[in-house]
């Protein structure tokens, strides 16, 4: 998705990651945000894509990269193998969101998730005025031809982390460039933001 | 092009095997491309398949055909023979020049025939050290090589991962799951069956066993081949005829090509390396000097590593290729994975495959260049 070489983006990452961190970026695309996270934070960094012509790209920049599917290929890795795991504009393409959540909060110490919210107030509008499926910026497909299964909005993602036992420390807003301390649901959050991009961890038992 | 050399090493202190018996003065045949630099840091090292040999990039002695790998090595191509050192010896237990059943003994004067020690590709790996460390170079940047050849890379990333850069294995497994031993036995079974084998000793014989030999051929030809391939090639089409013959002559065009590649097969290769080297490929399981622990036996593991596999290989399908690719996960090696997709089957690897040729372009040349 074409979203995801926004460098903005990279910079908020890249600020939430301390140095020389092990990273994997889940749909790594072509390995651009790995190689600006290598050169900003020094990263050891790896990478999991579906598309195959991605994964050449990525070998050949030298990228460590699994050609496989965030819904299957998580499981094959151990427990707290990362870091750090980042999921950016995926979420909402997979299969089964909880199970890629907990995986990655279970292979990871810490998870970076972005997804486009679908609770803005132009995509709900686009709905509620139109009675048009939204595309935007954010959402560039048409309805039939999406890759997209899983649309959720910011107040849908936070509920599913209480539901599977994850903690939001730090929301990013990528209008302000600015991270913030999470506190908690409200509706102008999901109202505002056409991304939600948080850090998350496992809340320990 | 290069030239065959052979080289005799262990010529004093003998290589003990794995089987407990040693060899001693072990000639090793190979080839050579491009230039070793200054540095020594350009070596790439090719590990053949069950019945490749050494001649990777350069016509074959008695078939006169390309080398076997010449789509991938040469100047300008995947593995560039302007920029590498490209080695590629034929293994021990093998028939083309290197220490194996068909060379004599020299304690008995004689061809050791089924005398010759059972091999493994650890034992394989081990002979090829003594050649890299003869060629005097201490870190290999790329050991590469499909099925077998697979074999002897993850053995090297095993047995020795202080002397390997980054590692190719392509189409290939951590051990051989039953039916692969169970093909194998099936081609041993026939040279066996094969009553010039006369166990083995056949080398001043008129009557070699080329019939079992041959057969054995056939069926391991078929495993290599996928089913649409061979419809798609062969279908049910007669060969050079419109009707059926109502006889056992080669009706079809798949018998009379399978017929073919077991003729042709016998000239270039002896049958007794095949029984041997058949036998190490089943004896393989990379893990078994630690306990069945893959990851014991890969915990010393720095390599850079990229593991290739392809959609319609049922032999060394890309489930036993995910394998090594998890235990390397778990361990934390730098790893990447493709999943080719042809209708190729095993064979794929030595085939015009540009997607195979790309990702090991990529990785070789982005590799060597953040050494």
């Amino acid at each position: 998705m074409s979203l995801i070489n926004e460098k903005k983006d990279f910079k908020i990452i890249a600020d939430l990651i301390p140095a020389k961190s092990s990273v994997i970026d889940v749909g790594c695309n072509d390995g651009s945000l790995l190689e600006f996270l290598k050169e900003e934070k020094n990263i050891d960094g790896r990478g999991m894509e579906i598309d195959q012509q991605k994964v050449q790209l990525c070998l050949s920049k030298g990228i460590s990269v699994i050609e496989g599917d965030a819904d299957l290929d998580l499981y094959d890795y151990p427990d707290n193998l990362f870091d750090y795991s980042i999921l950016t504009y995926t979420l909402q393409a997979t299969k089964s969101p909880k199970n890629v959540l907990s995986e990655l909060v279970r292979i990871s110490s810490k998870a970076i998730i972005s997804f486009p919210n679908f609770g803005h107030w132009k995509i709900a509008s686009s709905l509620l005025l139109k009675r048009k499926m939204p595309i935007s910026e954010k959402l560039s497909y048409s309805w039939h031809e999406t890759p997209n299964l899983h649309f959720c909005t910011i107040n849908d993602f936070i509920d599913l982390c209480d539901e599977v036992g994850i903690r939001i420390e730090k929301q990013a807003n990528l209008k302000t460039n600015k991270l913030n301390k999470f506190n908690g649901k409200n509706l102008l959050n999901s109202y505002f933001n056409e991304v939600g991009l948080f850090l998350v961890s496992k809340i320990k038992n | 092009m290069s030239e065959n050399k052979i080289v005799e090493l262990a010529k004093e202190q003998a290589l003990v095997l794995d089987c407990g018996k040693s060899l001693k003065s072990i000639k090793t045949a190979y080839t050579t491309y491009g230039k070793l630099n200054a540095a020594k840091d350009n070596a790439i090292l090719i590990c053949h398949a069950l019945t490749g040999d050494q001649y990777v990039a350069s016509n074959h002695p008695i078939t006169k055909k390309e080398g076997w790998w010449s789509y991938i090595v040469g100047p300008e191509k995947p593995i560039d023979t302007n920029k590498f050192f490209v080695v590629c010896p034929n293994v021990i237990g093998g028939c083309m020049g290197s220490t194996g059943p068909k060379e004599v003994n020299s304690e008995t004067g004689k061809e050791y025939g089924t005398d010759f020690p059972v091999i493994t590709i650890a034992d394989m790996v081990r002979a090829q050290k003594l050649l890299i460390d003869y060629l005097g170079i201490e870190k290999i940047f790329c050991v590469t090589g499909g099925s077998m050849g697979g074999m002897l890379v993850l053995e090297w990333l095993s047995k020795f991962p202080e002397m390997v850069h980054s590692a190719i294995p392509i189409a290939t497994a951590t051990n051989h799951s039953a039916q692969n031993i169970a093909l194998n036995e099936l081609a041993r079974q026939s040279i066996m069956a094969d009553p010039n084998w006369n166990s083995g000793n056949y080398y001043n014989s008129d009557n070699k066993p080329l019939k079992g030999l041959s057969v054995a051929r056939m069926a391991a030809h078929i495993s290599y081949l996928s089913k649409d391939a061979l419809h798609s090639k062969f279908g049910r089409n007669l060969q050079d005829k419109n009707s059926l013959d109502y006889s056992f002559d080669a009706d079809f065009q798949i018998e009379s090509y399978l017929r073919h590649q077991g003729f042709t097969f016998v000239d270039r290769f002896d049958a007794n390396s095949y029984l041997y080297i058949t036998r190490a490929m089943d004896y393989f399981d990379v893990s078994s000097s630690n306990n069945g622990s893959l990851i014991e036996s890969f915990k010393n593991t720095s390599s850079k590593v990229l593991c290739i596999s392809f959609t319609s290989d049922w032999l060394y399908p890309t489930s036993e290729n995910k394998k090594i690719v998890k235990v390397f996960n778990t361990l934390g090696i730098n790893v990447s994975f493709i999943e080719i997709e042809t209708d190729g089957g095993h064979d794929s690897f030595l085939l015009e495959e540009p997607k195979l040729f790309e990702a090991m372009q990529g990785f070789i040349k982005s590799t060597y260049e953040n050494l």
